[in-house]
Order: C-alpha cells, then structure tokens, then sequence
C-alpha cells in the first residue's frame, strides 16, 4: 500500500509537481539556513552596524530616508574632508541606499514600524538567501541534474567566503553585489543559450542595477566580453550570441551610465574598453558572415584579410592616440596592483595600507571554501567534457577570478560563486552515479555500448554504465555525507568565530566564562556626541572616519572614501610630526578635536601605532623632505616605543597623545604597554599644544582637545612651563624651527 | 479621589472633535494694573525649605484670616514671574484636613505693571469673616540652585548657591514668619546673617538646619524682599532630566503593556576645570569617592517587568544590569551611562521593558469600557533627586478606543504633580503596525516635575468594543485576499505576441 502511494507521489505528471513543490521546499530552506548562520552577531551582540564602510553606508541611507531620493542625488557633505567636503551624491554608488530605503518605504507604506537601522543591518543575510536561489538558477543552466543547483545553492548559502562580507550588520555594497552579480550570469547564460531580446534586456537591467551598487560590476564588464571573444575565436559564433550580447551591450552601458559616479567611464576608461572592442568586434563577425553568405569563397578569403588588417590598424592607431590625447583614462592604481602585488607598496601606499588589499595567503582558501576548493578543478574538468557555451563561461569565470583571488583577499568574494557552481556540478555527477539503488544488467551494459557515439572527447567515448557493487556505492556515499557534514560544521565554526564580530564592540571573557563587552569605540564617540560642539572637528586616522560621522556625527578632516591623498597625508603629517610642526597644520584645519586609538593598556593590536608607520608613508610620498621614515627606526633598524625609541618617534604628536599620562596608571617605573610589550620609559611625555580631553574606560579612544592660542601671545611651550612655575628659559639657545603662529 | 472630568468625545465613533478638558490649560489674564485685593491677613508663617536635593522643595504653612466684611474664596500666591514657570507640582491643602485633597488652583498670565505672577487658590467653602483657615502650600522650584564655584577640579567638592528672600513673599500683610532651611550636611560655609531684623543670633544653627526668623513683620509691606544666599556642600549630581518622553503601549490582543522612557539628560552642577582625567576617574571610582558625576542610574521597575533594554543612539549599552526580582519585589535595572556624567555633560538614552496587562487593565461593570491604571512617570530613583524640565507622555491606547477620559490619582498627601487642569491633554491618532485607523492616543505633557512624582498615578477609561478588536484581523484578511485575487487576475492575462 505506501509502495503504491508514494508512487502515486513520485510518478507522472504528480510526482513531476512533488517534485518541484519538493524542490521550493528545499530552497526556501537553505535560503532560510543562509539567513539564519549570518545572525549569529546580532544573536551575540545586538543589531549594530559593523566595521567601518558600513557606517558611511548607513548613515548615506539615513540621510536618504530623511531628505528623499533627490537632495540625496545632489548631496553635498560638508561634514567630511573639511574643509574641502565631499560630493557624496556623485561619488558612491547608491544601489544599496536606495534598495534599502525602498524596502523602508514599502514597510513604512504597510505601517510596519521597522527602524532604518533594522533594515540595513538585515539587509545583507536577506540578500544571501536571494543570492543561493540565483545560485541554483544559474547552475540548473549547467547541468541536466537538478541536484547541482540545489547543492550550488547550499554551498552558497553558507560557504564562509561569501558570509564573510554578509553577516548581519555588515551593510556594504558586496551585501547587494553579489546576488546581483549571481543573478546578472544568469540571465546572461539565459540570453546566449536562447538568444532572446528579453533575457538580454534583462540581463542590461540587473547589469546596470549591478554597476549603481557595486564597483565590481567591472568584473562583469570585462567577463561577458571576454566570454563572447572565447566563442568567437572558437568558432561559435551565432545569431543567439549577436543578439544577447549586442542588447546586453547597448541597452547595459547606457544603464550604468545613468549612474553619476560611473558617468563618461564605459566609454572613455580603460577597464571598459574590452567590452566596446567585442562589441565592434561580434558586428564585424556579423558582417563576415552575412558577406560569406553571398560571396565566393576565395573573393570573401581576400576581402576577409584586408578587413582584419585594416580594422586592426585603425583601432590601434585609434586606441593610442585617443590614450595619448588622455580621452580614455589610463588604468587605474588598483588595476595596475591586480597584475603586480608589489606595484601598490610602492607606488601608492594608501591601497596598501588597506588589510583586505594584501594577497590571498593559501590556507585562506581552504579557510573560505574548505572541500570546495577540491572539488572546483574537478567541476572544471567536468564542464570540458560538454563543452557548450555556458560551460565555456565557466571556465573563463574560473581562471579570471582564480588569479584575482589569489592577488587580493577581497577578491575572494567573486571567486566563491563560481567554486560553489563548479564544486556542485562534480559532487552531484558523483551523487547520480553512487547514490542509485538501480544496479545495471549485462543487457543494460551491451545497450549503453550500442548506443556509443562519436563525441569529441575520448573522456566520453566510454559511457558510463553504472555501479556494480553496494559496497562501493555505500563506501563513496559515505565518505561524501562526512565532508558534506564536515563542510556545514567548518562553515559554522568560522562564521561563528572569524566573521561574526562586529569590530566596534569587543568581547572578552570573564573569569567565570561569561561574555564581557569593551565598548570602548562607542563610548568615546557617544561622548563626542553629546558634550562637544555640533560643528566641532575631529582629527583621527581615515580608519575612523566613517565611524567618528556615523556615531559621533561630528565633521571628520578624512575618512574611509581615501579620495584625495594629500589632505590624508596632511593628517599623517600632522600625526607624525613635532608638536612645533603639527600645531599649525591643526590650526589651519580647525581641529578642535584630535582622536587616537591606544591599545596599549588592553592588548588591542589594531591601534593607531601599529597603524603609524603607514601614516608615516603617506605623509613621506607628499613630503619626502620633512617626513622620513627612517628617522622612526633606530640605528639598528626596529620599530621601538620604549626606552630606546628614536628621538623623532617620542617628539611626533601621535607617539605623545598614546602613551599622555598612561604612566600614572602603573607605580613608577612599571608603565607596560601589552601590545608591543615593552616597559616605557619613566616619564610621560609633555603636550603643550594639546590637552586630554576624554579617555574612554579601557583607553582604547583617547581624545584630546587642541588648545587655542594663548591670551598673552605666548607660544604654548612657554605658557605651560610659566603655569608650572618653571623659571623661563633665555630664548639664546633656541633650537628648532621657529614655531609658525596662525591667526 | 477625586474623578476629574475630562470628558473626550467618541473620537473614532462619531468623529466629532469635541474635547471639552484635553485642551491646553488655560491662563487667566490680568488687568494691568492688577493688585490682589486685600481681604486676607496672614497670621503666621512657616516656610520649611528643603535643600536636600537638587532643586528646592518648599512648603509653606500659613494661618490665613479673612478681614474683608465679605466671605472670601480666592487667594493669591505670588511668584516673580522669572521663577514663576519653574516652579513644579504646586499644591495647596487644607492643612487641618490634608486627606480632603488639594484645593483647586488656577494661574495667572504676567500682569504688565508688576513682576510678579499668581497662583489663584480657590478655597472650596468661602471663609467667613474673622474665622480662619491653615494652609499647606507645597511646591519645588528647579533650577534655582547655582554651583559656586562654577567649575571645579575633577575630585574637588562641590558647592551650590541658593538665594532667597528672608520675607516670604505674600500678597498679604503677613504677621510673624520664619524660614527653616534644611541642609544635606553641616558643610555650609557661607551664608547671610542679618543683624537688624530680629533681636538674638539669626539664623540659628541646629545640625544641618538652620531657622531664620520668627520676624515680626506686621509693620512691613507685603512683596519687601530681603535677600539671603546659603551656600553648602552638595557633591552630588544635580541631574536635570530636559525632556521625558514615555510611551505607554497598550495591547489588548497581545495582552502586553509594553513601557518606553526616552531620556535627555544634562548634570547642572559644576563643569570640570579642566578637562576630564581617566586616571582621577579610574582611581575614585575605586575608592567610591563622592563625585559631582552621575556614575550609576538605578531604575526600579514593577514586579513581573520583562524584556528590558537600555540604549542610546548608536546602540545598546552594554553595561547595564537587570534584577529581575522575585513575585512581589520589584525588579530593578541598573544602568551606567557610557560614561561618567560630570557638570555641563549632556547624556540621552532610552529605556523599555514589558508588562503583562492583566496587572494594569480591567474591564469595568459597564461592558466594553476598561480602566487602565499606569505608573505616570515612574522614572529613576536618585537619593540627591531628578528635576524633570518637561514631561511627555503618551498612552497609546488600542486602535479604536474611543470616550477616552483621564484622571491622576491622589492621596493625603502631595504627589508631586500639579493640579488636573495643569496638565496639557490632547488626543491623536498614532498608525503603527498595519493600523488602518491608527491608535487613540492620549498625550499628557506637564513642565517642571520632580522626581517626586515618581509614585504618581494615571488612570486612563475608555470604551473598546470586540468589533473594534476584529478590526485588523479582518483587515489583514481582505488584504491577503485581494493580493491572492489579484495575482490570479494578471497570471491569466495573455501578453505573448505569438498566435495561439
């Protein structure tokens, strides 16, 4: 009886139905287990925005919730960069601003009070459960088992290479990208296979969405074309292909130019060119073979050499002189570091003083995609053996994005969707060949031979028949469901311990094992808030930026967006500097705020002095003569903040703001710093020009106010010591540059 | 008890806006040359002033006579008008019979010729000619209390300034007086002494209270001023609260009354010198020095409060604690601000937690019409005292209620709120999860409050029928419908191009 039922179920056009509704069963589950493995931080700490990007994007989707769709567009923002400001409307892309305050508006639209805080915080696991359905989407095109998309969109969901930029609270642009950049391959794979207008419309409209969220979107830019030239010089040319990608092209450019901060860029950058070189290139194919159709072969063979000659020439001589004249922008800095890791450190150090810009070390791979990346070759290898147009992608997608992976630990991100594809496609052809009760007969065996035909690769000449033995079906099935386990308990773990931590709120353990928070960040930025002035300016790192006009909401002199070097250079100058040097430039900025990290009293290895050498690099590129960064190295060549620092380090701004008075937390002589574990020295140093302002409870944020001028026209240094009671020095042996006054 | 009208229109039901008491109370206008008449003598005088806390609480007991021919009902308590609207949960009562409640009070606009503006005390029976009456007349002034030196080291004592005049200000002729002013400790290091107004030492000195006076003032005019300054050892916070914003969320379906407190908060004691030390903060607060900073809020909730939170505008506070307590105790959330409040800092934050509603609501004999009884400010409690600058609260009723009326709850003694018709009311619609109408929502505002009004009372009556409550579900329904419906109705349409 249940025999017959279930095959009620699993037979004919019903069991087709339970097998989808089965299928919907499924995807809904994985992208609810998506979601659900990216709470962990909001289930840990609370719902808060993470990092540091994100709080420049919450606080752009802040503003556009409060001042609508337009003043965001035209948005001047004059609270960063002072005194310059920056032109936010036209220098981000605002994809993920506005999905979010769409989806504001529709739940404020149903009255369904959600805070905008809510919706960006959650916007990103959202988007991963869209993205393992695009996921499965784009696999099903890959493969006749409906199990690689199933598999594909598992992995995805909770493979720790994409969780790593979508955890809750991590609201940054990769949140939305990915999905976009999943779905935009989808649809591209759909266009080409059935050369439909409509998919490749399609494809155009996710494209140009993709390019207003992410700036990625050049990956898709480059890829298609790059996809498009492979077939073409294998010989595959077709209408299906002439009509997808020329609509894609068309209709895609002018999407991502509506974009302002993309602008004039797909026709006049370099990073674009390849796309409007296939495009030429496919109409000039189109051309080929509509002629061929009408001429005699040998005629079409000439017409056909001159042609290319020609083109050829023309476009080069066009391409340099237009490259000369400087109408396409030469390659950018960041593009030149993807094809030498070295060009960065040297040339510009603010690329790569960012920790995600450095190249991938190996055991991140295995760390990211665990048994993934073991399986990507053999899904690879599997697309060779049916080579069809959207296998070709494939393999194009897998190459590119291997290398860039491997030269930058960002990339990662573009790597995992293509692992996920490739490693689905090879587990599911194990999955049908061994998890099979069916076991073949002799009959079956001749009727496979029978039906042997000539294919290309001789990998196929021998059709597979099936196995045999139960011992060796149950044996690799076995094996499988270990990995397959050990995969969803190694993504757990490392989502659990490596990705989930907000990085404005810190945790520790207490003694009896339950978790004690350090918020510290919060607590200083808070202050600011509260107790200084709304248009009072604060001077940090450009780390802090975003998160000082985030949370403090005060003006920031730099931040994270790192658009204009010199003005970040100032403030390393500043921060490196003597206090002679530094006033000044403070004064002339207006800073009345200047903020350091210090986590010498806690241990907390990211402060502003394991930062500063960076700091003192940049200042050194603008002013080599003033900033060495030799003078911050002892004869010897360490980097010492002890007894023995040079002379140069315990005079700059930022070594005296660290350590201002730390000593008097320890008896005398014992002050320890517990990052770099030395013993300092005796005395604390002496700030003229500054005083402690705030220092938050483990002294992580130490703020200090800058003093104005002094009301009898004396230079700081003296007024200090006259408040001292110090007997005045004669001004004969002065030494130094002469302290310049302002004002 | 006493049921205060306040009659409010079926808002919903009839859609007649006919509010006749949730209006803005109203101030009587004074002809110009305004003087209180003269029908009134007052016999004796105590003003018991209290500085204990951050801001002066006074309360004044004072034998009144009628020596009009007439029976006499209005009289008149004069405050300049700079004071006039700092001056909080004023009270009068009989003194004789303080469980009869408190006497109604109305006030008054500025006359232009003085400076002065009244309380008009009605008293409920006239008083006769000759006879007389004892009244209790209680108050608090906020923010009259200045810190001398203004700024101070971080760890130094602090010290607050109040003056005063040595007359008790009356509109009437006013026999014998004095003043007792109260002290938190006997560090008082100046204070006026006067020499020509009465024989012996004035003030004297007893412990941490000082009594100047008894003056024989019959001779002297009433409104004469003589002005007295104490100064005295106050480190403590003098923690002002600029605005309370509390919500009241009444759920009848979810059966929750569900609390929000939104703070702003400023100390107006002594600003630091110079700038804040760590290292001086780290090392008195290991000692549990006294401090002029507020270091610690402590907040006590009812019993069977749930859910609380404690946050600000950048996140959660991650240093806050929760006593549940156990069935009858109360529960108590302890909070520390991110970081110490010291003189002139500013801290806001919000805090809320759950209630079950059983404990709170009933439905009264009269179908359909329930009685909601709620804490009206509850608040922090702080041994040196809060003043609330303004108080805004906002009982969301569910959506439907209509007839809505409120009354404050009183007892034999002062609850530290002003009198019903002090209190501004108005009613509005508040939209919020899929509401179609939107809330009935009553909002009570109050300036000048202090934390003695923590116990106070509100009891809110409105009428909230089973229809009113099928409301959205059967909305929610008709929207799921005509979703479904209309899926349904684009799924069939044709748009292929090709021919079938």
């Amino acid at each position: 009886m249940a025999q017959s039922s279930l095959d009620v179920l699993l037979k004919g056009s019903s069991g087709r139905n339970t097998r989808g509704l089965l299928r919907i069963i499924i995807l809904l589950t994985i992208a609810a287990a998506a979601v659900a493995s990216r709470l962990f931080s909001v289930i840990r700490f609370e719902s808060i925005i993470h990092e540091f990007d994100p709080w420049f994007n919450f606080r752009a989707t802040k503003y556009l919730v409060q001042n609508g769709f337009y003043s965001f567009w035209d948005w001047f923002d004059d609270r960063t960069w002072h005194p310059l400001g920056r032109v936010t409307g036209g220098t981000l892309y605002p994809g993920l601003m506005v999905t979010s305050g769409v989806i504001y508006h529709i739940l404020s639209f149903l009255t369904i009070p959600v805070d905008i805080r809510n919706v960006c915080v959650l916007l990103a696991p959202g988007f991963s459960g869209l993205t393992a359905l695009a996921m499965y989407l784009l696999t099903r095109e890959m493969s006749h088992s409906p199990s690689a998309g199933l598999l594909a969109a598992a992995f995805m969901g909770i493979t720790p290479g994409y969780i790593s930029r979508s955890v809750a609270g991590s609201y940054d642009n990769e949140a939305i990208a990915i999905f976009l950049l999943v779905f935009t391959f989808f649809l591209w794979i759909k266009a080409v296979k059935n050369g439909s207008i409509m998919w490749g419309a399609l494809t155009a409209l996710f494209y140009g969405y993709m390019v207003s969220a992410w700036g990625g979107y050049v990956f898709i830019t480059n890829l298609i074309p790059l996809h498009v030239f492979v077939l073409l010089c294998m010989g595959r040319y077709s209408s299906r292909l002439y009509i997808s990608y020329t609509t894609w092209y068309a209709l895609g450019t002018l999407g991502s130019m509506q974009i302002p901060f993309v602008g004039f860029l797909p026709i006049r950058n370099s990073d674009h060119m390849s796309a409007l070189g296939v495009f030429g290139l496919i109409q000039l194919v189109a051309f080929a073979e509509f002629v061929r159709a009408y001429l005699p072969g040998k005629q079409f063979q000439k017409l056909l050499t001159s042609m290319v000659f020609l083109t050829f020439g023309l476009g080069l001589t066009g391409l340099i002189l237009l490259s000369v004249t400087g109408v396409i922008a030469p390659w950018s800095g960041r593009f030149y570091s993807l094809w030498d890791t070295g060009y960065a450190k040297i040339h510009i150090p603010i690329i790569a003083s960012v920790s995600e810009h450095q190249p991938t070390a190996w055991p991140a791979f295995f760390f990211d995609l665990n048994f993934l990346i073991w399986l990507f070759p053999a899904g690879v290898f599997m697309c060779f053996q049916n080579l069809k147009d959207e296998h070709v992608f494939v393999i194009i997608y897998a190459v590119l994005s291997s290398y860039f992976a491997g030269v930058m630990v960002r990339l990662m991100l573009t790597l995992t969707p293509i692992v996920c594809v490739a490693a689905a496609l090879a587990l599911s052809t194990i999955l049908d060949s061994f998890l099979v009760m069916y076991k073949p007969t002799p009959e079956s065996q001749a009727k496979a031979n029978a039906d042997k035909t000539a294919k290309s690769f001789s990998s196929t000449k021998n059709p597979v028949v099936g196995i045999y033995s139960y011992l060796s079906k149950g044996i690799v099935t076995g094996s499988l469901t270990i990995y397959l386990l050990m995969f969803v308990a190694h993504c757990t773990w490392v989502t659990s311990n490596a990705y989930s931590s907000p990085s404005v709120v810190l945790a520790s353990r207490l003694p009896d094992g339950s978790q004690h928070i350090i918020d510290d960040y919060r607590e200083a930025y808070y202050w600011l808030r509260q107790n200084t002035e709304d248009n009072a300016k604060i001077m940090s790192w450009w780390d802090y930026g975003y998160q000082i006009g985030g949370m403090a909401d005060r003006p920031t002199l730099v931040d994270n967006n790192t658009w204009n070097n010199t003005h970040i250079a100032t403030v390393g100058k500043a921060m490196s500097s003597r206090e002679e040097v530094s006033y000044p430039i403070l004064r002339q900025h207006d800073v009345d705020y200047v903020l350091v990290v210090f986590g010498g009293l806690l241990g907390y290895s990211g402060d502003d002095l394991n930062k500063f050498l960076w700091m003192v690099r940049i200042a050194e590129g603008i002013w080599p003569d003033e900033v060495k960064e030799r003078d911050f190295f002892t004869a010897r060549g360490e980097y010492r903040v002890d007894d023995e620092a040079t002379p140069t380090m315990k005079n700059s701004l930022m070594y005296k703001m660290s350590y201002y008075n730390y000593n008097s937390l320890f008896p005398a002589g014992q002050a320890v710093d517990r990052v770099r574990g030395v013993r300092l020295p005796a005395e604390s140093p002496k700030l003229d020009t500054l005083e402690e302002a705030f220092t938050s409870e483990n002294w992580i944020i130490r703020i200090f106010k800058v003093k104005d001028l002094d009301n009898f026209g004396r230079d700081h240094s003296n007024a200090v010591a006259f408040d001292k009671g110090l007997k005045r020095k004669r001004a004969t042996k002065k030494k130094g540059p002469r302290v310049l006054r302002t004002e | 008890m006493r049921f205060f009208t306040a009659t409010v229109l079926g808002l919903l039901t009839s859609g007649v806006a006919a509010a006749t008491n949730l209006t803005t109370p109203s101030r009587l206008a004074l002809p110009a040359d305004f003087k209180p008449p003269q029908v009134f003598k007052n016999t004796n005088l105590v003003r018991n002033t209290n500085l204990e806390k951050g801001y002066v609480r006074e309360t004044v007991n004072v034998v009144v006579e009628n020596v009009d021919k007439q029976p006499q009902t209005d009289y008149y308590i004069p405050f300049p008008t700079d004071v006039f609207e700092r001056v909080g949960g004023f009270e009068v009562r009989d003194k004789k019979a303080a469980e009869k409640g408190r006497f109604k009070v109305d006030v008054t606009e500025a006359a232009p010729s003085s400076d002065n503006q009244y309380f008009i005390v009605h008293l409920p029976e006239p008083l006769a000619p000759k006879s007389q009456i004892t009244l209790g007349i209680s108050y608090s002034v906020l923010n009259s209390l200045s810190p001398r030196p203004a700024t101070i080291q971080q760890s130094d004592k602090q010290y607050l300034a109040y003056t005063f005049s040595a007359y008790v200000p009356s509109a009437y002729q006013t026999l014998t007086q004095k003043t007792k002013v109260k002290f938190p400790s006997t560090n008082v290091p100046d204070y006026t002494t006067t020499s020509d107004l009465k024989t012996g030492t004035d003030p004297e000195r007893k412990g941490a209270t000082y009594t100047y006076g008894p003056y024989d003032t019959a001779k002297v005019a009433p409104g004469t001023k003589y002005p007295i300054t104490v100064r005295y050892e106050f480190t403590n916070p003098v923690t002002t609260v600029n605005l309370l914003e509390r919500d009241l969320e009444v759920s009848h379906w979810g059966g929750n009354l569900a609390t929000e407190d939104r703070y702003w908060l400023r100390n107006n004691g002594s600003e630091l010198s110079s700038q804040f030390s760590r290292v001086d903060w780290t090392f008195s607060n290991y000692q549990r020095a006294p401090t002029s900073a507020v270091r610690e809020i402590t907040y006590p909730l009812k019993p069977g409060s749930v859910d609380p939170y404690f946050i600000d505008d950048i996140g959660n506070i991650s240093t806050s604690r929760y006593r549940p307590g156990n069935g009858k105790t109360a529960a108590n959330l302890e909070l520390k601000p991110r970081y110490p409040i010291f003189g002139g800092w500013n801290y806001s934050f919000k805090v809320g937690w759950n209630n079950d509603l059983a404990a709170f609501l009933r439905e009264t004999t009269t179908p359909d019409s329930w009685v909601l009884k709620v804490p009206l400010i509850q608040g922090f409690k702080a041994s040196e005292g809060v003043q609330y600058e303004r108080v805004v609260v906002r009982v969301v009723l569910p959506e439907g209620a209509h007839n809505v009326r409120f009354q404050t709850v009183e007892g034999s003694s002062s609850n530290g709120l002003p009198g019903d018709n002090q209190i501004h009311a108005s009613l509005s619609s508040y939209k919020t999860f899929m509401d179609t109408l939107g809330r009935t929502t009553l909002t009570l505002e109050v300036d000048s409050l202090t934390d003695e009004a923590r116990d106070a009372e509100l009891i809110v009556t409105y009428d909230y029928t089973f229809m009113d409550a099928l409301r959205k579900p059967l909305t929610i329904f008709g929207g799921l419908i005509s979703v479904f419906v209309a899926i349904w109705a684009i799924g069939n349409i044709d748009v292929s191009i090709k021919k079938r």
